[in-house]
């Protein structure tokens, strides 16, 4: 057992812990990777926690916190010790999200057209036509090859038994890809020892994959179609990935006002006039892609881009009215919703979830407060989230109050104990920290993962919060070839 | 090329050599000020106006300081945030503009931009008082290195060329600034004494002048011992060959405008190549008498304002790129040019904070 690990608490009678099977018996795909830690001294890893700093901070990798005074650019924290998920584990992850992600563009599809789903009462009309995601607009629209979500980051976690559940289905514009590629890039310039005793499976392609993917939906057979990425701006907090993946694929980043639309065909403006755009990335919301249809006060969009997309001369991905799908609510449909489509039962099961909207679970809500984890079911990001074992009295009562005002908007799941890693704290401590996985799934003529995800830590001390936003990091995952 | 990337590639690159310039306007006066030690009080405050005037906003300092010393002159055009065009400013500016086409410049070009800036941060007033000399020397040499790793990491295309443009344009502007305020206060000081003196005030002063653009030496190689005034002029504002001479730049602005846009000495495209090519043609046929039997001052402002006007032409043809019939003017177009940072930075700021899933 290195020296790190010698202190280590695992606590494996309260947690699932990624690397000790129990107290001092490691989990044998790790045991390689152990053996290499234990070679390393103190100052050896703070040499290469330097590294590694170096080589965020000189890429600009930084992650902006709104509503932060100072410091509005941060280094996203890393830890330095991968996770190292076995490929049969990670085949049955695989499996479960094609299968998860197949299903619901199907709902997608059936939502936008025919609303079988809805006739046959498999689930309530009024959540799906109530939902601010819904976009009734888009009735009726084909998208090209039927396909509405191209790119899913969900949300992967593991209870005390160490089952892997889908906490969460992101289905309009999931981050933190480039974090996946760079946390790699990282750990091959600090640690390039530690690869050798392991094959570890390349996520390097997700570019190219992502490129092809954009490329297949592209509406014009004309010619290479040309692709674009479209981003808030500079002052979004994802502005890095999108660069960083705009010149990973060799296509331009654009921001609204790049592009103009004339005679309903999207064009980028240019030194050398206007140049015919047929696919765009987005990274922009729903709401703000176009002011003559969304919000009319958007400086981010483009005005016509809608009707561009409606007359079918221009490919968005993700297609616009996915969040529909990925409502908190909706998601504890999703089980029914792969047996309805699919006849088969859930790969990866979900996390057992209360809905406010249903009188019976709503009384189990307000009175399971403490221990429940409350969410809002629109928001993203870890905010509007009430961490029930970690709230105070006043903090139940205002959510109370909110969920009672507007219990649409309201679910609660079981304070899960994710399973915890063994991270760096100060660079000479091994703390137990809550981890999740989040893998990003390509859909264009078929569907692609490349093997791994992002893996987030809770970086706060016994915090279960793995948000960017709210203080979380990250860790390079491998899957390994066993 | 986006509109928008060649508009932030143009003051990426302009705002990076108005820095340099400001550290070597800096950097000079102090030498001159150690040189002059023994003749003026080191705080003479005629020295530090100067410095100001360079800059041109001289009621924006009198609004934050009282006086001219030292300190607060440096002060303002090192760090002072709510001066523009102050060296931590002109960085950021910089670093902002590089931000937002991050995906187009070379992560070396970035690197350096952002080390620059990093370091800049980490500077204190103290520690450029210690070392003047040392801090700009710092400047100047991050400027050269990121034109070295531009030149070496960048595409030669459009993209370059737009670089180019800038770093000329503002170079220009700079000398022609420095040149006219050393001149005028020169002027007014030796009104009893028109004759150069070897070794006077007079000649430190206009040594100082070739230093700030590192031209003692290249002047030396051409007029050898004979330092007077109409050579320093004849050499910083005709020498063909110098790179800190305003034919020179004003050469490898228009040779950078016309690559784009495919102009010739004979055939220019558009307005931003018919004014750089004016000024280009009068030049080349000017001798320095023709500039002193206009005034050196008029002279000197007349270019400065033709030059604005290249500026302008090249937002018009190259940044605001719109078609008449597909859009209607924006009110954000309308605005005079600034890149990123100088007025339009904030517009979107609070919409772009969307949530991240």
């Amino acid at each position: 057992m290195s020296r790190f690990f010698e202190r280590y608490e695992a606590e494996t009678s309260r947690f699932f812990d990624e690397v000790m099977a129990t107290e001092g018996q490691a989990r044998p795909h790790y045991d390689k990777l152990l053996e290499r830690f234990r070679q390393f001294s103190f100052d050896d890893i703070k040499a290469r926690r330097e590294i590694i700093n170096i080589f965020f901070r000189n890429q600009g990798i930084t992650f902006t916190v709104y509503g932060v005074e100072e410091g509005i650019e941060r280094i996203f924290p890393f830890d330095l010790i991968p996770r190292v998920v076995p490929a049969s584990e990670w085949q049955k992850i695989e499996k479960g999200l094609i299968q998860r992600i197949t299903a619901l563009n199907e709902f997608l599809y059936d939502i936008y057209h025919t609303q079988k789903i809805l006739k046959d009462k498999i689930i309530p009309t009024e959540l799906i036509l109530g939902s601010q995601h819904f976009a009734r607009e888009f009735v009726g629209v084909n998208p090209p090859l039927g396909i509405y979500i191209h790119v899913t980051g969900s949300d992967i976690i593991r209870d005390k038994d160490g089952n892997y559940l889908v906490l969460e289905d992101n289905l309009r514009t999931p981050s933190g890809v480039s974090y996946m590629l760079q946390n790699r890039q990282a750990m091959k310039r600090a640690f390039p020892v530690v690869f050798e005793k392991y094959q570890v499976r390349p996520i390097e392609n997700y570019p190219q994959e992502l490129l092809r993917t954009l490329q297949e939906i592209s509406p014009a057979s004309r010619r290479e179609p040309n692709v674009v990425v479209l981003t808030p701006g500079i002052y979004n907090s994802a502005y890095f990935e999108h660069s960083f993946l705009a010149r990973q694929m060799g296509v331009e980043l654009t921001e609204g006002k790049d592009l103009v639309v004339n005679n309903n065909k999207v064009y980028t403006r240019t030194t050398r006039g206007l140049e015919r755009v047929d696919v765009i990335y987005r990274r922009v919301d729903d709401a703000f892609l176009d002011p003559l249809v969304f919000r009319p006060d958007s400086k981010l969009g483009v005005a016509g881009l809608i009707n561009a997309y409606r007359k079918g001369n221009v490919a968005l991905a993700n297609a616009i009215g996915t969040g529909v799908a990925d409502d908190k609510v909706i998601y504890s449909f999703v089980p029914a919703i792969i047996k309805y489509y699919l006849g088969e039962d859930p790969i990866l099961e979900n996390v057992p979830t209360w809905l406010a909207s249903n009188p019976t679970d709503l009384k189990y809500i307000l009175e399971n407060l403490g221990s429940l984890v409350v969410k809002a079911a629109n928001e993203s990001g870890g905010y509007g989230m009430l961490v029930g074992p970690e709230s105070t009295i006043e903090q139940q009562e205002k959510f109370a109050e909110m969920i009672v005002a507007n219990p649409r908007n309201y679910i609660a799941q079981p304070t899960i104990s994710l399973s915890r890693h063994p991270s760096f704290f100060n660079d000479n401590e091994l703390v137990g920290c809550h981890i999740d996985l989040r893998p990003y799934v390509l859909n264009g003529k078929t569907v692609t993962i490349v093997p791994g995800g992002l893996t987030r830590v809770a970086l706060k001390r016994g915090s279960l919060v793995v948000n960017s936003s709210q203080g979380g990091g990250s860790k390079d995952t491998w899957v390994v070839d066993e | 090329m986006l509109s928008r990337v060649a508009e932030s590639l143009f003051w990426m690159s302009r705002y990076f050599e108005r820095a340099e310039n400001t550290a070597r306007f800096l950097d000079v006066n102090f030498n001159l000020l150690l040189d002059l030690n023994k003749i003026t009080p080191i705080e003479n405050p005629n020295y530090w106006i100067a410095l100001i005037l360079v800059t041109s906003d001289r009621d924006r300092f009198a609004e934050l300081y009282s006086e001219y010393t030292a300190h607060t002159v440096t002060d303002y055009l090192v760090f002072n945030k709510n001066n523009p065009n102050s060296i931590t400013s002109c960085i950021g500016l910089a670093r902002e503009n590089a931000r937002s086409i991050i995906e187009s410049i070379s992560s070396e070009m970035w690197e350096q931009v952002n080390n620059l800036y990093h370091y800049l941060q980490s500077v204190t007033p103290q520690f450029v008082h210690n070392d003047p000399s040392g801090f700009y020397k710092e400047i100047k040499n991050a400027s050269h290195l990121f034109q070295g790793i531009t030149d070496n990491t960048f595409s030669h295309n459009e993209g370059w060329d737009f670089i180019q443009i800038a770093k000329y344009l503002e170079r220009t502007d700079n000398i022609a600034r420095l040149i006219d305020v050393k001149y005028h206060m020169l002027l007014s000081e030796a009104q009893n004494q028109p004759e150069v003196v070897e070794g006077s005030e007079d000649l430190i002063q206009w040594m100082a002048v070739l230093k700030s653009c590192s031209a003692l030496e290249a002047f030396r190689k051409v007029y050898l011992s004979k330092i007077d005034p109409d050579n320093i002029l004849r050499f910083l504002i005709l020498d063909r060959t110098f790179p800190r001479s305003i034919n020179f730049s004003v050469c490898a602005a228009e040779d950078a405008l016309w690559r784009i846009s495919g102009s010739s000495r004979h055939r220019y495209v558009n307005n931003a190549d018919r004014l750089i090519g004016k000024i280009e043609a009068e030049l080349s046929y000017t001798a320095i008498e023709d500039i002193f039997s206009k005034g050196l001052h008029n002279y000197l402002e007349e270019l400065e304002q033709r030059l604005v006007k290249v500026g302008e032409q090249v937002h018009l043809t190259y940044f605001a790129y719109h078609t008449p019939e597909i859009e209607s003017p924006d009110v954000d177009e309308a605005l005079p040019f600034t890149g990123i940072g100088g007025g339009r930075a904030n517009w979107s700021q609070a919409q772009q904070h969307q949530q991240q899933q």
